[in-house]
């Protein structure tokens, strides 16, 4: 509220409470001089059961505040952590994952508004290159797979499916190179120089169906942390699979994939969490509907754009 | 609740009686500014809880691991530590996990963590749009903007705070500095710097939540690692805030604490010395 404003009312009130002088005390009448200046609070008289009034209110306004926001926090916090807090009860409910859920979809939508399917990826140097650590989840499948190896595509416009190799791969397409980051949903991220074939010049070549809206990337080879299956899916918009720095990749830092790395081929797709870059990719199958995803199903964003 | 500005039309002001004497206030804090204040707790205790069990998965501070526990973490350290030294803490069941079951929601919980922590930082956001409008609807902001004197005002206050417990001790007279401003020179500096570091709390945020398509935003901080340590270390000037905040208000009094949820004071003489402000 500005000083005028408040001149005014303050005359009303003198008019209304006839006899009752409640404009008192030296108001600091002195106008400061420049836009900046700290302006003096001027005192202002008010009837005690007037603030008395406004005081329990504002008062029982804050305790249920407070009280909301304890009931929030016993809603929203993991059960760990209140169980800590000595919360006995389990409190968990399908209502705090839907709503935490809820949040992520917003945080997703704000990450697509951000991204632009034509915007690079920035690139590094061979000097700015830093080490890359294995981050299989589980434990590194055994090279056995490698040989007989193959990657087959389904959605395809042609209603076939194909099955390629990976000398195929290599021979048909033209290899690109790049040194992008690559960064962990963990925090983490490597600079790492990769090569390998564009995935829009595998999509040019085998169109997938018109209805294709999505690509459900996988490896079968994928194994949980006691070393037993447990196949790897991902999903992936067309779009991003189209963007000219995601690659299928054969090479990394100059060699051949190792197992570590995902051999003998890698989905690297910068734009998105290293979660979405597919180690020993098996199958790619083209989809109208957003298919499942891995690590969407146990809590994490399903776009994961960075 | 419509208005929490103290009222200037008073549609029963003539029923109260004209013997008893009005009570002289100033408005202190604007009601966008008390709500946003008084959010910010459990918003930040969201963030900062959260934000540690986001750590854990990757420890900013790490080491060569250690060859017979393979531990790398600097916080697993402390916490063990704390399990040897402190006592009552000896037997306590995994003390890598020390600081993250005290300081956080607990380790091994990414996933819940990540989504806390962006549920909290949108709040945090909007709060922080909130308290902007509240320092301009009601003109505070002035009274926060650094001047110069502050340079030499402000370690002056710092030398008054530290000093009095030991002067009180003493018997010694310890003189509050003279200012006529709403707040002091060191609180000025504090209410200034906290919102300042809000504000990079966000933009470090955002610079390491996307750092490819904000890269721009990463590079201003150094990097995308750089910016994960200043996000790091922002979390340590709320912490370093928040306590002398809390323990000035409460010596300062109860008109201090009352104004920020009532919105105003008692104190309205402020040309004059103020003996044991906050």
């Amino acid at each position: 509220m500005n000083n005028k404003e408040r001149d005014d009312s303050l005359q009303r009130k003198d008019i209304t409470s006839t006899g009752v002088a409640l404009l008192v005390k030296s108001v600091s009448v002195k106008k400061p001089k420049r836009f900046f200046e700290e302006r003096s609070l001027p005192p202002i008289e008010i009837s005690p059961w007037r603030l008395r009034y406004q005081s329990r209110r504002d008062f029982l306004v804050f305790g249920a505040g407070a009280l909301a926001t304890l009931a929030g926090a016993g809603f929203l916090l993991p059960q760990d952590t209140l169980g800590r807090l000595g919360v006995r009860r389990n409190v968990d409910s399908p209502g705090k994952e839907w709503f935490l859920n809820q949040a992520l979809r917003i945080d997703d939508d704000v990450a697509e508004a951000l991204y632009s399917v034509n915007r690079r990826v920035p690139t590094y140097t061979k000097s700015q290159i830093t080490p890359l650590k294995n981050n299989y989840n589980g434990a590194t499948p055994d090279p056995g797979y490698i040989p007989g190896w193959k990657l087959t595509l389904d959605g395809l416009a042609s209603g076939l499916g194909i099955s390629l190799d990976i000398r195929n791969l290599l021979t048909r397409f033209s290899v690109h190179e790049q040194i992008t980051r690559l960064v962990c949903v963990e925090g983490w991220s490597a600079v790492a120089w990769w090569a390998g074939l564009r995935l829009d010049d595998l999509i040019r070549a085998y169109p997938p169906m018109s209805r294709a809206k999505w690509a459900r990337v996988e490896s079968s080879v994928n194994l949980d942390a006691s070393g037993n299956p447990d196949p790897y899916y991902m999903s992936l918009d067309l779009a991003t699979a189209r963007h000219p720095q995601t690659l299928l990749a054969t090479h990394f830092n100059g060699q051949a994939l190792t197992v570590d790395h995902g051999a003998p081929l890698r989905l690297l797709v910068p734009v998105k969490l290293g979660l979405k870059n597919v180690k020993a990719v098996t199958g790619i199958t083209y989809l109208a509907a957003e298919p499942r995803d891995y690590w969407a199903e146990r809590g994490y964003s399903r776009y994961d754009g960075v | 609740m419509s208005h929490s500005t103290l009222p200037d039309c008073e549609p029963n002001s003539a029923s109260t009686s004209p013997e008893q004497p009005g009570v002289l206030v100033v408005r202190k804090h604007h009601f966008l500014v008390r709500w946003s204040h008084w959010l910010n707790i459990p918003i930040l205790l969201g963030l900062i809880l959260s934000g540690i069990s986001i750590y854990w998965a990757s420890p900013v501070y790490q080491h060569k691991p250690d060859p017979n526990t393979g531990n790398f973490d600097v916080a697993a350290d402390i916490g063990i530590w704390i399990c040897a030294h402190v006592p009552g803490q000896r037997n306590y069941g995994s003390p890598p996990d020390w600081i993250y079951n005290h300081m956080s929601l607990g380790p091994g919980m990414l996933a819940t963590a990540l989504r806390l922590h962006w549920l909290c930082a949108y709040l945090f956001m909007l709060n922080g749009i909130v308290y902007v409008a509240g320092l301009v609807r009601g003109g505070g902001w002035r009274s926060l903007l650094p001047r110069w004197t502050d340079l030499l005002d402000a370690p002056r206050m710092f030398r008054y705070y530290v000093g009095f417990p030991f002067a009180k001790l003493a018997r010694r007279q310890w003189p509050h500095p003279l200012f006529n401003t709403k707040y002091n020179a060191l609180q000025r500096t504090a209410y200034f710097s906290v919102p300042a570091a809000g504000l990079l709390s966000v933009g470090t945020g955002w610079a390491i939540h996307k750092p490819i398509q904000l890269h721009w935003l990463a590079a201003l901080f150094g990097g995308y690692n750089a910016a994960r340590v200043w996000h790091f270390w922002l979390l340590w000037v709320y912490m370093f805030f928040v306590v002398p905040h809390v323990i000035l208000v409460f010596a300062d009094g109860w008109d201090t604490l009352r104004s920020m949820i009532v919105g105003w004071s008692t104190r309205v003489e402020r040309s004059e010395v103020v003996p044991n402000e906050q």
